[in-house]
This record gives structure tokens, C-alpha cells and sequence, in this order.
């Protein structure tokens, strides 16, 4: 029985060790290269070199402005985050914990909302916004943050997300909440928020990563170029006839690492039986 | 070890009350406040999805109907809809698309499954750094992994070369349609199955560690303790995973615009690539790509309905 | 009852916003075509593509501008070629123009796209070019009923990259790869895989624009003088598939996907020649160690095609003016004192960024005749110039990109064994399915 043991353990690291030597390959490979030469990159070389600085140089002088598009990105997806995080939960536990015929219904056809490829919608949404800016409502039309941020805040996908979850809320503290004389508002707020920490990190990680790497609807709703996000500038960079790889990997191991730092951060939540240990 | 048997459906006595609450959500009647809170708790997200979402699609089906271009539309009835028929690589994108949803999602959704409860072992040493390494492909830079893919299942790469140093044939990766389109299957496996263990391992918190400690003095094994309790207590989030994964891949775009381009002739482009090449890479089409689009509509409807008929009755 | 009510709300304030958007944005493009009154401005926007080639030239032609008039303040914007096509249509078909740029730079495959979809959006440049001073091949891409619509910028003209180390191994000379067949071509690539076991080129089987240069060279298309299909009776079209197939079973070719793959099969010499457009050649340059190996003989031409010369193209672009943008006179002067007749800017693009023109007096500048040490001390830019004459004219038509994807299916099955003919004849059907889509 415990020779067994060991075996499957061992088996387990071994399958475990491999499966993280393949993920991190690539990543890896992308960090080398963001110290080796553009031709150097081109062909596929595996050993770091000492462009690194000069990559760094190049990228950060160039004119396409890439620290502006860091913190074109970095608010984005903050703000993006923090309000479809917010938006969406309440939304997702209204489906569950207050269930009726109505509202499933409705949650239905909200799903339909995720299936229609994006392209397929970019014109209409471009005309939306356009004539809303062309109304007088400059902040909120085309180029504006807000033309970016809002579609983004309120998606069947988090909503889906954070309903399915919910179906694990222990019910009887929201029986004790009730009885105890808290409203619907302060017993989501109170007693949801907290236990649902896990589910918020998942949430999160998610959300900054789709709002981060974001790349047809702010090509087209972004019209000036010191407005443009990350995606946008390495995706004009890689446009060259002569592309800078060295430069470029340079901006995407950047580009990378706030979404690598969340996860990191985040995946501490994902600590075993999180629900038993709240009282 | 027998004993272990009802994991779906109201728990045995020994299970907590938990379990037993959250299953039994069906409430037939709310009362008339809690009603009210309902749709107050829903309303701005749903009024958000309509206007953003909803209203361009009524617009993109109008628009299905049209033909012409910018300012020239003029309505054309069925046109759209009837050119599909006879559109060979519409017919090529959506049997691609087919083909990679019936391969794919099940091999990663139950792969996903499998490294997450690797994961969630406590006893695992080193936990943090396979979860972050296996998270990682989905955060790499679609620039530096479609290079690496190319570089390594090229005609003349790494893989092939080992392959040959075996004494096997080396495979046409790029070249023939048939494992042009394992190549794909294999890019989106490497690149989502972390993206939806994620969802996992936040649902496995959920799950009350007591229950798997009964099921331990029960004698259970491991197996038994998979197929019992943790699918079924996953149920929800396999279902989420599952159907947000079919939308995923119907929608599958970037590997096959960055990897293989489409190619070998049409052999693995899909019909998102095809929608974005009638908007953008073609004579520009709109009319005609929102009719195709609205296919697809249809289609992942069907299939989502299927999904949660399946998901559903075994819940009950 | 009540949730009933405020789902019909619901509904129904969908339905008034979507009508309302509707009606926007059917008669934006009104609008805003309208209200662009202003043809002048003293702020000028462009956009183009590759920082160390197009984008670097917008910006020394600026330059030369400020020097002619000081008071018009230039902004050259890079991005990627696929973002402003994006850009660009999106633009177009909702009819608002806002974010646009006054000069744009488009690929001459897209251009006659653009001037049949969306006709009244470029401006129509007759009066800034002077035809008799472009080469004829170039002009005739940007025209459409006898108006000229663009700025020439690049030629594309197409030639044989070679090593000439690899060449010499295989027992031939530089003498021996002027003016080509593709025959002799395929007989030299034998040799050098013989003598020295590299491939002799590197085919990319998701682009054709090898085929597309065959064809050029024999002054064909896909589609002919009409815009209507030409595939299963065009001799060119048949002899290139035919060429192609050749070299792929003589073993003289390797596989490169994409454009990376193709430019490290090149630097990593993996292969003996690259058979392309001249504007490669900054590629070529990337790998140092190779200086002095290279050197650059005329398009190889097809011996069955009677008309085929040692002379093709591959891509090229050129500038256009928006329209509907305020400022498009400035945007024309600023063309016309700069890319449209400056002999002085052309010829210090040629040293700067490697720019062949298709400016016929650009050929006499002094940078064009300069001696390139890395091709081995060939005068490269005089014999582009000197071959850029020879390009035949073709249409391009509106529908070179969606064609093409119907092509690399025959493509295809020629390799596998599928007769020529065969193959041309099912694709044919299909393309003119194609094209009366897009008319």
C-alpha cells in the first residue's frame, strides 16, 4: 500500500514537472529574447544575450510612445477590473440567490449576448458611439476611455461566472443575515464579498487579462495615437518589414508582467477549503 | 468502499446541511421584496449587456440583410443568407470549426480537471510554482508563441528532428491539412487548459474539505472520490467552463490567424478568421459577414441548449 | 405582473435605442461629409506602416516640408498595415471619418478595393501627379476612370536575391544568372542542392506571390482588363502552377511559413536565393556575416509564355488623400512638393531607406548609382531602376487577397497530382462566384 504511495507521488511530480517544463518553455524563450539581437531572435536562439539594456533603450525612445501605452493600459484595466468585477458579482448572485422564472429567463437570453463573434458587431458599436459623440458627449464617444471601458464592465461570461459559483454560498447564512436584520444590499456586501474571496480572484485575474490584451474594438474606438494601449503599439512594431524582435520581445515580456504579478498575487486565494474556514 | 455511492442528489445524513442547501435552490415563489431586490440586483448589468451588446446585434442582423457598401445599402432580402450555400470555404471554415469543438474542448476541459485536483493537494510540495507555470501559456504573448510554434513544428524543427532521430517519418505540420489541424488542437490545448484551471481550482475552494474526510474513514479511493464527489459538486463550474469553451473555440481565432494563417488552403481557417477576412482582409463585406456570424449564433444556441439539457436534467 | 412590466421596459428601451441608432448611423456619413468643409489645415496627419521604411520616409519627406512651408505642423502615425485596414473600413462603411489621417499609405493589391467600395472617400490626385513622370505599370493600379488616385511611393520590382559563394560552389558565375528562365533557374537550383545540399529557394505555402510574379511578368492577373475572372484560360496562370510544381519535385525548395520563417531561412542560410520583391533587401542585409555574398540578377521569365519578360513585381503602395478629412489641399501640396516630384528627397530615400521609386527621373539621382558593398559591390538601385522600366501593366482588380485564398486551395492539389487544368477549371467557377459577389 505506502510502496504504491510513493510510486503514484512520484508519478504525480514527474507528470507535474513536465507539463510545467512545456508551459513555461515559451515564456522563457521569450524572456531570453528580449536579450538577444532581432536576427538573433529570428532564429530561434536559446541562450540570453546582452542586448537587454539596448532592447530596453530602443523600446522606450521609440515614438510609438510605449510607456504612454502602459498607463493607457494599466488605467483601462483598473478601472475596467474593478467596475466589472463590482457590476457583474451583483448580477450574477441576483440570478442565483433570488431566483424566479422571470429572471432565468432573462439570464438566457443574456447568454446569447456572448455568442455573437465581435466583428460581426464592431460597425453598429462603432456608429453607437460615434453618434454619441457626435451628440455633444465628447467624454463618452469615439477615443474617449469610456467608449473602451464600458462595454467591457457588464459581461454575460462574469455574470455566468459568478452565478455558477454562487450555487456553493452556504444558504444558511444568508438565513442568519436575514434574521439578524441586515438588507439584501448589506448581506451581499458583508457576508457574500467576503466568502467569496476565491471567487473574486478568479474573477479578477480574468477580467484585467481580457481588458489587458484587448485588441480589435480599442484599434478602432482609440483614433489618437498617444491614446493607443500596449497590444496596439507592439502590434504596429511588429509591422516592419524588418521587425526589431529584439525590441519587441523586449515590450511584450513588459507587457506581460502586470498580468503575470495578478495572477501571482491572486492565486494565494486559491488555498484549499476556503469556505470551511469562515465561520 | 461501497458505501460511497449517492454523491449526486441530497446528501446522506453524514454529509453537512451545506451540501444539501445549496443543491436545493429551486425556490417555486419568492416573496414580493425579495422579488423586487431581484431585479434591482440585475438591472444595471442587464440593462449595460442590451445596450452594448443587444442593440449592435439587432443592428448586425439588419445589417445581415444588406448588401452594398458604407453609404450605398440597399436591402437584399435573402441574399446574404443564400450565398452561404453555395460558399465553398464557409462550408470548409465551419466543418473546421466543427472538428476542432468535438476534439478539443472535451480533451482539455477534462485535462483542466485533472491538473486542478493535482493541484489542490495540500500535501503538494511546490504547489504555487505548478500553478503559476501551468497558468503561464495563457499570459505568453500570442507573438512569441505562434513564433515558437512555428519554429518548433516547422518541416525542418525540433519536433521533426526528433521524430527522425527516432527513424519515424517526420510530419508535415504545416503543409497537410489533417495535422495542420492537430497543430491548432494542440496550440489551443497548450494555451487554455491553465485559463480554465483557474476556474476549477476557485471552485474546488468552495467544496467543504469534511466531506472528502468522511469519504476517507468510508474508504474511498481516489477514483471514487473524483467520479462521486468532486464532478458532481463541480457540476456548475464544468458547465460553465464547458459552454464558455465551445463559445471559445466556435470563436477560435487568434492561433489559426498567427500560426497557420489559414493555410494549407483553407484547411484550418475557421469561421471567425473567416468573418474578420470578409470585414477586413477582403473586399470588405459587412452585409454578408453579419449573415454568416448569425449562423453561428444559431448554431452555438443549439449546442449551449443541448449543454445545459444535459447538465440540467442530471442535476435534478 | 410587475417584473412583466419592467421586462416590456426593458424591451422596449432596447428597441427605441436600437431604432434611434439605427437612423444614426444610416445618415452619419452625411453628416460628417458635410460639416468637412475645411480643405485646408495647418496640421497635416499620416499614416503608414514600418518604422525603418515608409514611416521613416513620411518623415524626412516632413522635413523637406517644413523647409517649403514651415507653418503646416506634420504627424506621421505607425502602425500595422492590418490596423489600418482595419481602421480604415470600419471608417468607411459606418460613414464617420473623425479619426482619420489626411494621407494614408494603402498596398497597390488593395487599392482598386477601396476607390469601387467606398468611391467618394480619396481624393482624386490628377492635378498632383504627372503621369508622363511615373512609370505607367504603377499608375495604372491607383486608376479608375481615367483619374489618377494616388502618389506613387515603392516599386516592387521583383528579383533574383543569390549567393554568390553557394552559386560558385555549384559551377556557375554571376554572368550565368542573368536573365533567366525559369528552366535554367530550376537546373542551376539542381546543382547547388547537389554540390552544396542547401535548397535553392523558400516557398511559404499560404502566399502565392511567386505566382503572382510569373504572372505579372507575362503582364497577367487573376482577373483581366474587365476585372473578370481569368483562370482556366490563362497560359500564364497555368505555366506558373505548372513552374512551381516543377521545383517542388526537382527538391530544390524547402518549406518557410510566414514571413519571419522565410526572412531566418534567408539569414540563417538555409537557402541559395530568394526570388522577390527588391524592398527584401533590407531583410537580406539583417545578417552582417553574410556581407559580400550577395548579389541581384533580373525576374526569371517563363519560356512557354510568349510574353513573358525578365522583368515582375511583388506589393508595392502608395499615398492617398482623404476626402472627407479637413485639410485635403494641404495634403495634396504637401504630396505634390514631396513624394510626387522632389527628385532631391527621392534620391536621399534611396540612401536612407533603400526606397526604389517608380519616379522615372529618379534614376539619374546619385544615390541610385552608388555601389551596395554588401551585394558585393553591385550598384543594385540602377539595375531596380533599370528593371522597375520592363514591369508589364496589369489590373489588379478589386479582389487580388480573396482570389488568392481560392487559389492556394489549386495550388494544393496541383502538388498533389491533380492536373493543371483540372484544377484552374474548378477554381474558376468558384472566383467568379467571388467576384459577382463583390460587384
Amino acid at each position: 500500500m505506502k510502496k504504491q504511495n510513493v510510486c503514484l507521488t512520484a508519478l504525480k511530480y514527474v507528470f507535474l514537472s513536465i507539463l510545467a517544463f512545456i508551459s513555461i518553455f515559451p515564456f522563457v524563450w521569450m524572456i531570453i529574447s528580449a536579450t538577444n539581437t532581432a536576427a538573433d531572435v529570428g532564429q530561434g536562439k536559446l541562450t540570453p544575450g546582452g542586448e537587454l539594456l539596448t532592447n530596453l533603450k530602443n523600446l522606450f525612445t521609440s515614438e510609438l510612445g510605449f510607456g504612454q501605452a502602459l498607463l493607457n493600459s494599466a488605467v483601462i484595466a483598473v478601472i475596467t477590473t474593478v467596475l466589472a468585477l463590482l457590476i457583474s458579482s451583483i448580477a450574477g448572485y441576483g440570478f442565483e440567490i433570488f431566483r424566479s422564472k422571470a429572471r432565468d429567463r432573462v439570464f438566457s437570453i443574456l447568454l446569447l449576448s456572448m455568442m455573437v463573434p465581435f466583428c460581426a458587431l464592431m460597425i453598429p458599436l462603432y456608429r453607437m458611439f460615434s453618434s454619441i459623440g457626435q451628440s455633444g458627449f465628447t467624454a463618452f464617444g469615439l477615443n474617449s476611455m469610456f467608449s473602451v471601458i464600458v462595454p467591457l464592465v457588464s459581461t454575460a461570461f462574469l455574470i455566468f461566472f459568478f452565478r455558477q459559483n454562487t450555487k456553493s454560498f452556504p444558504r444558511d447564512i444568508l438565513e442568519a443575515a436575514r434574521i439578524d436584520g441586515l438588507n439584501e444590499l448589506q448581506i451581499f456586501f458583508r457576508m457574500y464579498v467576503p466568502v467569496m474571496k476565491t471567487t473574486y480572484a478568479a474573477g479578477a485575474i480574468i477580467t484585467f487579462m481580457n481588458s489587458w490584451n484587448n485588441y480589435l474594438w480599442p484599434l478602432v474606438a482609440l483614433q489618437s495615437p498617444e491614446k493607443r494601449t500596449v497590444p496596439l503599439v507592439l502590434s504596429a512594431m511588429g509591422s516592419s518589414y524588418t521587425p526589431d524582435y529584439g525590441m519587441i520581445m523586449a515590450g511584450i515580456v513588459i507587457a506581460t508582467l502586470p498580468t503575470g504579478i495578478i495572477f501571482f498575487v491572486m492565486q494565494k486565494q486559491f488555498v484549499a477549503g476556503m469556505i470551511g474556514s469562515v465561520k | 468502499m461501497k458505501q460511497v455511492t449517492a454523491a449526486p442528489g441530497p446528501g446522506p445524513s453524514g454529509r453537512p446541511k451545506k451540501q444539501a442547501a445549496s443543491r436545493s435552490q429551486r425556490r417555486p415563489t419568492l416573496d414580493r421584496t425579495l422579488n423586487r431586490w431581484g431585479w434591482a440586483f440585475v438591472a444595471l448589468s442587464v440593462i449595460l449587456i442590451c445596450v452594448f451588446v443587444f442593440v449592435p446585434m439587432v443592428q448586425a442582423l439588419i445589417m445581415s440583410f444588406q448588401t452594398g457598401k458604407g453609404a450605398n445599402v440597399r436591402f437584399a432580402g435573402l441574399l446574404n443568407y443564400k450565398r452561404m450555400l453555395t460558399d465553398t470555404t464557409m462550408r470548409k471554415a465551419l466543418f473546421n470549426t466543427i472538428i476542432y469543438l468535438i476534439i478539443q474542448v472535451p480533451i482539455m476541459i477534462l485535462f483542466a480537471l485533472f491538473i486542478s485536483i493535482l493541484l489542490n493537494d495540500k500535501t503538494l510540495k511546490g504547489r504555487s510554482f505548478f500553478r503559476v507555470a501551468i497558468f503561464l501559456p495563457c499570459i505568453t504573448s500570442l507573438v512569441s508563441y505562434s513564433l515558437i510554434m512555428k519554429n518548433i513544428f516547422s518541416n525542418d524543427g525540433l519536433f521533426n528532428q526528433m521524430l527522425m532521430g527516432l527513424g519515424m517519418e517526420p510530419i508535415l505540420w504545416t503543409t497537410d491539412p489533417i495535422w495542420a489541424k492537430v497543430l491548432i488542437i494542440v496550440s489551443i490545448t497548450w494555451r487554455w487548459t491553465g485559463y480554465n484551471m483557474i476556474f476549477y481550482l476557485s471552485g474546488l475552494q468552495n467544496i467543504d474539505p469534511s466531506i472528502y474526510e468522511a469519504a476517507d474513514i468510508d474508504g474511498a479511493n481516489a477514483f471514487q472520490k473524483f467520479t462521486r464527489m468532486t464532478v458532481p459538486l463541480l457540476k456548475p463550474i464544468i458547465l460553465f467552463t464547458t459552454i464558455t469553451s465551445t463559445i471559445g473555440t466556435l470563436q477560435l481565432f487568434d492561433e489559426v490567424k498567427n500560426i497557420t494563417e489559414g493555410g494549407p488552403a483553407n484547411g484550418t481557417v475557421t469561421i471567425s478568421q473567416y468573418i474578420y477576412n470578409l470585414c477586413f482582409e477582403y473586399t470588405p463585406n459587412f452585409g454578408y459577414a453579419s449573415a454568416v456570424a448569425f449562423l453561428v449564433v444559431v448554431l452555438i444556441v443549439i449546442l449551449s441548449l443541448v449543454q445545459m439539457r444535459l447538465g440540467g436534467k442530471e442535476n435534478q | 405582473m410587475k417584473k412583466r412590466r419592467i421586462l416590456a421596459a426593458l424591451l422596449s428601451a432596447a428597441m427605441v435605442l436600437s431604432l434611434a441608432g439605427c437612423t444614426k448611423g444610416g445618415d452619419d456619413g452625411a453628416s460628417s461629409s458635410a460639416g468637412a468643409g475645411n480643405s485646408t489645415s495647418n496640421k497635416l496627419t499620416i499614416w503608414a506602416w514600418d518604422d525603418t521604411f515608409n514611416v521613416k520616409a513620411a518623415n524626412i519627406a516632413k522635413e523637406y516640408y517644413a523647409k517649403i512651408n514651415p507653418d503646416v505642423q506634420v504627424n506621421v502615425v505607425s502602425m500595422s498595415q492590418d490596423d489600418i485596414v482595419v481602421k480604415l473600413n470600419t471608417a468607411f462603411e459606418s460613414g464617420n471619418t473623425s479619426g482619420l489621417p489626411n494621407i494614408v499609405l494603402i498596398e497597390d493589391y488593395r487599392i482598386q478595393n477601396y476607390l469601387q467600395s467606398y468611391p467618394d472617400q480619396l481624393s482624386d490626385l490628377s492635378d498632383v501627379v504627372d503621369s508622363s513622370k511615373f512609370m505607367d505599370y504603377k499608375l495604372k493600379t491607383m486608376t479608375k476612370d481615367g483619374k489618377i488616385y494616388g502618389v506613387p511611393f515603392d516599386s516592387g520590382v521583383a528579383c533574383v536575391f543569390y549567393r554568390t559563394d553557394l552559386i560558385e560552389q555549384a559551377g556557375y558565375k554571376k554572368e550565368d544568372m542573368q536573365d533567366l528562365t525559369w528552366q535554367e533557374f530550376i537546373e542551376i537550383g539542381k546543382k547547388v542542392k547537389e554540390k552544396t545540399g542547401k535548397a535553392m529557394l523558400s516557398l511559404d505555402p499560404n502566399d502565392l506571390g511567386l505566382i503572382r510574379m510569373m504572372m505579372q511578368s507575362a503582364g497577367k492577373w487573376y482577373v483581366d482588363e474587365d476585372g473578370k475572372a481569368d483562370i482556366k484560360d490563362n497560359a500564364a496562370l497555368k505555366e506558373a502552377l505548372t513552374i512551381y510544381k516543377q521545383m517542388q519535385d526537382a527538391g530544390i525548395t524547402t518549406t518557410a511559413s510566414g514571413w519571419d520563417a522565410g526572412v531566418a531561412a534567408v539569414n540563417s542560410g538555409k537557402v541559395a536565393s530568394s526570388v522577390i520583391g527588391c524592398w527584401y533587401a533590407s531583410s537580406i542585409k539583417k545578417a552582417e556575416d553574410q556581407s559580400g555574398k550577395w548579389a541581384i540578377a533580373s525576374f526569371p521569365r517563363m519560356s512557354n509564355v510568349s510574353k513573358s519578360v525578365n522583368a515582375s513585381n511583388l506589393g508595392g503602395a502608395s499615398w492617398y488623400v482623404l476626402e472627407k478629412v479637413d485639410g485635403k489641399n494641404t495634403a495634396k501640396e504637401f504630396l505634390k512638393s514631396t513624394f510626387a516630384s522632389n527628385t532631391e528627397l527621392l534620391d536621399q530615400l534611396c540612401k536612407d531607406v533603400s526606397l526604389v521609386s517608380t519616379y522615372k527621373e529618379a534614376a539619374n539621382g546619385a544615390n541610385v548609382s552608388a555601389a551596395d558593398q554588401f551585394f558585393s559591390g553591385q550598384a543594385i538601385y540602377k539595375d531596380f531602376a533599370a528593371w522597375t522600366e520592363k514591369i508589364p501593366a496589369v489590373n489588379y482588380g478589386v479582389a487580388t487577397y480573396d482570389v488568392e485564398k481560392k487559389m492556394t486551395e489549386a495550388l494544393q492539389n496541383v502538388l498533389k497530382g491533380t492536373a493543371v487544368t483540372d484544377a484552374l477549371k474548378k477554381v474558376h467557377t468558384e472566383v467568379e462566384g467571388i467576384l459577382s459577389a463583390v460587384g
